[in-house]
């Protein structure tokens, strides 16, 4: 059944235009009073929350033993193929046989899923909240063991970004262009 | 013949085999650790307990052999033997066989080689409990070095007695027993009589666990990462055959595969380790031409150019030389190509030794003689007089590659050629006196097919990928032959080669690649 809709017919208040104009400032003045939303990064940084999937580190053991046994379950789990592991037979006498004599993520092909951490039957593997890493090169956003130990140093006692105005420490690998 | 049933499925069977024989036979899947097809059975693990009607107990299918019943014996009135192998009672057994071998097993999956090809990890997973009830402290026994090549963790093993059976029945060298009883049962050797010899590598294969590795292979990748290529071993005429397990262009290790007709379940060390030997060599890449004392580098058009101008200049004095090492493919085509004089440098022979089990190493330590034999017919039998003789002005090699030892004769007589044209992989000392070097594959690289001592065509596969600007061996010998003789045949692949072969020798007619397949076919008794 056909409905007849009837065109708005303006009255006259409509017709004087500045209520209407007003009404759409009040919004816009209402936003002055309120917190703001947006940061102004990089003088400020955003403090994610808890749980927060991130960088890549590698943990250690008080005694600078690096955790991680070399046994490929993060690489298994990965379902972005962005791991890849070297082992080998480790130097320390301490009942763990393997290590990783390399240890290499693409940060370009991780999807930051997590499931690396929760396939890892030793801890060794960590996402931190850190999230900006943007690099020149694709190849500098490939990093090694020593990268990913050095991002545990910065982050093992505190956050990585401790307060909004704090310009964070920087990051263990290349950052630099070439 | 008895008739038998297992689960429903009935079937005949030969007289004699065991329920787990027949079982495996016939698809059905009784899970077991101590029984080995080749080895003595001893029933130790009791992983493979089955019901058999009639009987209390539940039974060791792997020591129950299978009879004839009298007719008014039979169960049913027609079966001589009914077994069960899913009812509750076989499952609850497995569970708590599982459960016993678990207890002082160390759950280090994630570190131990074996995973991902272990039998106890496949095996817990399909029968055994999720959870262990074991609360006390799992005891802990350190790794031992059972010889140079093997190291045992007594905490995976699961006390099979494989390896001792091995060592006793199949190398018939005796290094392994089980040492003490019951609880403190371990595995050893005798501390002036360690496990060296040549066949010791196959006690990694056939440990179920993780107990026994190599420690060439141990932490060095994970099972699932690898490639595997069925191929065959190069070592020696014998030609076992192997997996060959690579990763980025990198060979891991190799390990035996099944087949009755040549090496049974096993190979040796010789073969096991002598892939290494490839692997830190000074390759050729690239086509080379002498310039005085060093070579320089020309592209492929032109080295085929100068090789076949060189081979026309000389007028018909140039001998082939050709090589057990290459496929018969290769051997051929430079038969073809020479149309004149083909020999070989002398051959490499080392001991030949035989197990008491019947594996065999060949004395010749080249994997293709029989092969080339067979294709090359005429071989001058002594090529140095030979040469003298028919005053042979240049020489087109097929180079052995890093196994071959030039002697100072030899070197003499190589010096004194106008040209020498050497096809190879690697600056061996042969491609260094060399005028023209074409760069081939090195093996593992190469495709074709190779002929055992028994007369077997085996089809080698490639497991790694064709290195910088080095081309296939048959490609290189057909572009030559093709820029000699404008005539020539245009093969456009190894198929084209092997058709072409059988024609001329009827033995290697109608043989195919996906005929030859992963088990070979015998050339004089033809079977197909």
């Amino acid at each position: 059944m056909a409905t007849i809709i009837k065109s708005y017919e303006p009255t006259f208040w409509d017709k004087l235009y500045f209520p209407a104009l007003l009404k759409g400032l009040m919004v816009t003045i209402k936003h002055f009073f309120r917190q703001k939303v947006t940061i102004q990064y990089p003088d400020e940084r955003h403090i994610p929350p808890d749980g927060y999937r991130g960088l890549h580190r590698l943990n250690k053991y008080p005694d600078e033993r690096i955790k991680c046994v070399a046994c490929e379950m993060c690489a298994a789990a990965c379902p972005s193929n962005c791991i890849s592991i070297i082992p080998g037979p480790s130097p320390w006498d301490d009942g763990k046989e393997r290590y990783p004599v390399r240890f290499d993520i693409n940060l370009l092909r991780c999807i930051y899923c997590g499931f690396c951490e929760m396939a890892c039957p030793e801890g060794a593997i960590e996402l931190t909240e850190i999230y900006d890493f943007s690099n020149y090169s694709r190849d500098d956003l490939v990093i090694d063991k020593d990268g990913l130990l050095g991002v545990y140093e910065l982050t093992k006692k505190q956050n990585y970004y401790t307060k909004k105005s704090h310009s964070p420490a920087s990051l263990p690998f290349k950052t630099e262009r070439t | 013949m008895p008739f038998i049933k297992i689960d429903e499925k009935e079937f005949e069977v030969a007289k004699g085999i065991t329920v787990l024989q027949a079982a495996l036979a016939n698809g059905i899947e009784i899970p077991h650790y101590c029984f080995h097809p080749v080895l003595e059975v001893v029933g130790s693990c009791r992983m493979c307990l089955v019901q058999v009607e009639g009987m209390p107990k539940l039974q060791a299918s792997c020591n129950t052999s299978i009879g004839e019943v009298a007719l008014d014996k039979k169960l049913d009135g027609k079966y001589d033997m009914v077994v069960n192998t899913q009812t509750d009672a076989v499952k609850q057994e497995r569970k708590n066989i599982l459960e016993f071998l678990l207890l002082n097993h160390p759950l280090d999956c994630p570190v131990c080689d074996q995973a991902g090809e272990c039998y106890l990890q496949d095996y817990t997973f399909k029968y055994g409990n999720a959870h262990s009830r074991f609360k006390e402290e799992k005891r802990v026994r350190p790794s031992e070095s059972l010889g140079s090549n093997i190291v045992i963790n007594q905490d995976r093993c699961i006390l099979c007695s494989r390896c001792v059976r091995f060592t006793r029945e199949i190398s018939g060298t005796n290094e392994l027993f089980v040492q003490n009883r019951g609880y403190h049962s371990k595995v050893s050797i005798l501390k002036d009589k360690p496990l060296e010899n040549l066949m010791a590598g196959n006690v990694a294969d056939i440990c179920p666990v993780g107990a026994l590795l190599n420690t060439d292979y141990i932490h060095k990748n994970r099972f699932w990462n690898l490639d595997t290529i069925p191929s065959v071993c190069q070592d020696c005429s014998a030609g076992c055959n192997v997996d060959v397990f690579s990763q980025r262009d990198e060979i891991f290790r190799l390990t035996p595969r099944e087949n009755h007709d040549v090496n049974g379940y096993f190979m040796c060390d010789i073969g096991r380790y002598g892939f290494h030997r490839f692997e830190e060599i000074e390759r050729v890449n690239q086509p080379l031409v002498r310039n005085g004392k060093s070579f320089d580098v020309i592209d492929w058009a032109e080295a085929i150019q100068k090789t076949a101008d060189l081979i026309e200049q000389s007028n018909g004095k140039t001998a082939g030389i050709v090589s057990p090492f290459h496929t018969n493919e290769s051997n051929f085509l430079l038969g073809l190509m020479i149309n004149g004089m083909l020999g070989m440098l002398p051959a490499i022979q080392a001991e030949e030794i035989t197990y008491p089990s019947g594996f065999r190493i060949s004395a010749d330590r080249s994997p293709n003689q029989r092969g080339m034999n067979n294709i090359c017919g005429g071989l001058a039998e002594d090529l140095s007089s030979e040469i003298k003789t028919q005053a042979i002005r240049g020489l087109y090699i097929l180079d052995d590659g890093v196994d071959r030892e030039l002697d100072d004769a030899w070197k003499e007589i190589l010096a004194k050629m106008d040209f020498l044209i050497v096809q190879s992989y690697a600056m061996t000392d042969l491609a260094k006196l060399a005028h023209i070097v074409l760069p081939g594959l090195a093996p593992y690289e190469r495709e074709g097919t190779i002929t055992n001592d028994q007369d077997r065509i085996q089809w080698l596969r490639p497991s790694l990928s064709i290195k910088a600007e080095s081309k296939p061996d048959w490609e290189i010998l057909m572009l030559v032959n093709n820029a000699l003789n404008k005539k020539a045949e245009n093969f456009t692949g190894l198929d084209d080669v092997i058709i072409k072969m059988g024609e001329q020798f009827p033995n290697y007619s109608g043989i195919t690649l996906f005929k030859i397949a992963t088990q070979g076919i015998a050339l004089n008794g033809k079977k197909m």
